[in-house]
């Protein structure tokens, strides 16, 4: 009863701005856009926002979502410039940079030629009449089951869209920017993505998140689908500010012998909430989703992952580190589906955690349901403190303690590092992870 | 340089050093021997400052100073080394980084400039080929994987590197070959000079065939319970723990 009353109250605000959204886009939106939208406001309607309730939103608790309302955030309230963009802690990548500012894609800041001009890389809006768009776009997502996919699909009005043909293989990585600028409290955009590999296609795309302004809410939808023998190295990086809330859902759904390696670098934001769901939809597929969150203060960080083995000889690798500090918490919860057709299934998952306060909290819960019978799943996740032995051999050569608990801390998030194929990544994010032990340093 | 007076340590309320005295001065080698469980590696450990232990009585003076009364990167900082009998492990770190962090923050306590990456490496390459250590340990994670032996010599490596003025060389020489021995033994003798003292625990006498001392002291029952020149090494190897421990038993101290 209470999950109605609440979705009721809220549900105003929601869909005054869908009515809005409706009167910008008529006459310029095609009819199936509209209608997926309607639909998406309808489910989210009926689910309303989860509560704890809910087996998938046991720990990770959206109150805040109910106690106030959210109004959709105008897109491209005003321009703003690189530095602004860099002072929120963007770093430069080299490549294709698309920059999105509340959903909107600002082709000042964005530049396309240094990436293959084979590639169709751009605002959504500018590809809504082309047929991938249409035969993708919402396909993978599930509106359905849930409430925030619903309420970002009801919300389509731009986004990014990236799609490789055939045989295209792109050097350079494909930048995606997503800023939040709130000029006010209690704002929400919802970024979507659609990213389209052809046949025999091969690229690195990253998702970067960042924001200014108070207590935003971020609700993210990337759609990713590998046709045959496609290779898709993509990377998302949750650095939202330390007010916001973010809410992500990636869902991917791989062609046979294709490949998609996800990494979630996830150190922003104060309630974050974010889902990778695969589907291994033909033989011989691989699918890496690695991850690593770093939290502390008051943050809450909840990563629920699904790998589905739909069909037979497919490989999954799953790494997950965490580092929590302060009075933190963090969720992750992995779950591996092996359903009867899929023999030769080789799962691994891996969540482990460090601990650097008493008053930090994790629940972990790796988890196999397995249909076939000739497989080899194994999983298991670990929650540890600094280990005092290495404390003590670093001191005793001569580095301080709080040097030596940094050092530890970093390396403890190393195997993560050391995995990221895209090298201009690896330095901000040393950057930005060093910058964060140096702070939980000093708070400790 | 080192003073050791009347130092009583326990763990878990269970007495483990009993009264130990020792003077070291500059320029000596002392061997520290005894049977195991004597108290050996407490001594070592308490000496670089571990904070399981609980000092219970008794001081220690290092170069004048109160040693207990420092942190364990203070006594590295003023020259106080300890090489692990068990070495930790620590992926994630490189050797490289580790030690040349660890050498440049002894440099600046003792007042001398910075190391930059390619003359720490120069100088690293150096103790390594001393070591016949391969270059790409640098690389790989801090005792990571090493064999026992690996491990070994790296912890020598790290004193070739840091030069400490007191090293403290806990059960170095257990499980090495006779090759590897000759090795570390080659490294520890390199570091021997008027200015600096050694302390060598070790529970095998073959070691000091190598690294001649001028002290040899037993420790049993967390006391020291004889010492002498280098001959009482000797000795007990002739002999066995088994009488040393018989001594102790009587609560005799012996003198020679």
């Amino acid at each position: 009863m209470e999950t109605m009353v609440a979705a009721a109250e809220n549900l105003g605000v929601y869909l005054e701005s869908f009515e809005a959204l409706g009167r910008r886009a008529a006459g310029r939106e095609p009819a199936w856009l509209k209608q997926r939208r309607e639909r998406g406001m309808q489910r989210f309607s009926e689910l309303g926002v989860p509560t704890t309730r809910d087996e998938e939103w046991k720990y990770t608790s959206l109150s805040e979502l109910r106690r106030n309302d959210f109004r959709l955030a105008a897109p491209a309230p005003r321009v703003i410039s690189a530095g602004e963009i860099k002072s929120m802690g963007f770093n430069e990548i080299e490549g294709c940079r698309l920059v999105f500012v509340n959903g909107r894609f600002m082709s000042g800041l964005s530049c396309l030629e240094a990436g293959s001009k084979e590639v169709d890389a751009g605002s959504l809006r500018d590809f809504l009449e082309s047929d991938p768009v249409e035969a993708h776009l919402g396909r993978y997502a599930d509106p359905e089951n849930h409430a925030l996919v619903a309420l970002n699909t009801a919300f389509i009005e731009d986004g990014a869209f990236v799609r490789i043909p055939d045989r295209v293989a792109v050097e350079k990585p494909i930048h995606l920017v997503f800023v939040n600028l709130a000029e006010q409290a209690h704002q929400v955009s919802h970024p979507r993505t659609l990213i389209v590999a052809g046949r025999d296609s091969q690229a690195t795309v990253i998702e970067t998140y960042i924001g200014m302004g108070e207590a935003y809410w971020t609700n993210a939808v990337t759609e990713v689908v590998t046709a045959e023998n496609a290779h898709i190295e993509h990377y998302k990086l949750q650095h939202e500010h330390a007010a916001a809330l973010h809410t992500g859902f990636t869902y991917a759904r791989q062609a046979r012998d294709s490949r998609f390696a996800s990494t979630s670098l996830s150190f922003g934001g104060r309630l974050v909430r974010s889902d990778t769901h695969v589907r291994l939809d033909g033989a011989g597929c691989e699918c890496v989703l690695n991850g690593l969150y770093a939290v502390t203060g008051h943050q809450h960080i909840d990563h629920h992952t699904i790998i589905d083995h739909a069909m037979p000889h497919c490989n999954s690798r799953q790494l997950y580190r965490g580092i929590l500090d302060g009075h933190s918490t963090g969720v992750f919860n992995g779950k591996v589906i092996v359903r009867r057709d899929a023999q030769k299934t080789d799962a691994i998952q891996s969540n482990k955690n460090l601990l650097l306060s008493r008053d930090a909290d994790i629940n972990t819960k790796p988890q196999l349901e397995i249909e076939a019978n000739d497989v080899r799943c194994t999983h298991g996740a670990t929650v540890g403190q600094i280990d005092e032995e290495a404390m003590f051999y670093l001191q005793s050569r001569g580095i301080n303690r709080g040097d030596a608990r940094s050092l530890l801390t970093y390396a403890f998030a190393a195997d993560i590092i050391d995995n990221l194929n895209v090298e201009p990544l690896r330095k901000p994010l040393e950057q930005i992870l060093l910058s964060w032990v140096e702070q939980a340093e000093v708070s400790a | 340089m080192l003073e050791i007076r009347n130092l009583s340590v326990s763990v878990d309320n269970k007495e483990i050093l009993k009264g130990i005295n020792l003077s070291v001065q500059k320029g000596e080698v002392h061997a520290i021997m005894g049977p195991n469980g004597s108290g050996k590696s407490t001594l070592a450990q308490v000496l670089a400052g571990r904070d399981t232990y609980e000092v219970s009585s008794g001081e220690v003076t290092y170069e004048g100073e109160d040693l207990l009364a420092l942190t364990p990167e203070e006594r590295a900082q003023k020259g106080v080394f300890l090489a692990f009998q068990y070495p930790v492990e620590i992926p994630g770190v490189s050797n490289l980084y580790f030690l040349r962090t660890a050498l440049n923050v002894i440099r600046k306590a003792r007042g001398e400039e910075e190391l930059d990456a390619m003359d720490f490496l120069t100088l690293a390459k150096d103790r390594m080929a001393a070591l016949q250590m391969d270059d790409s340990m640098m690389q790989r994670s801090v005792n990571a994987g090493f064999s026992g032996g690996e491990k070994k010599r790296n912890e020598i490596f790290q004193m070739a590197i840091l030069e400490p003025k007191l090293a403290i060389l806990d059960e170095t020489d257990s499980g090495l070959d006779i090759d590897a021995m000759k090795l570390v033994s080659d490294g520890i003798n390199k570091l021997r000079s008027p200015e600096r003292a050694i302390i060598v625990v070790t529970h095998y006498q073959r070691l000091l065939n190598y690294i001649v001392p001028d002290y040899v002291h037993v420790l049993a029952d967390g006391r020291i319970v004889k010492s002498g020149d280098k001959s009482l090494a000797l000795e007990l190897e002739e002999k066995g723990y088994g009488w040393i421990e018989e001594v102790a038993a009587e609560g005799e101290l012996v003198h020679s």
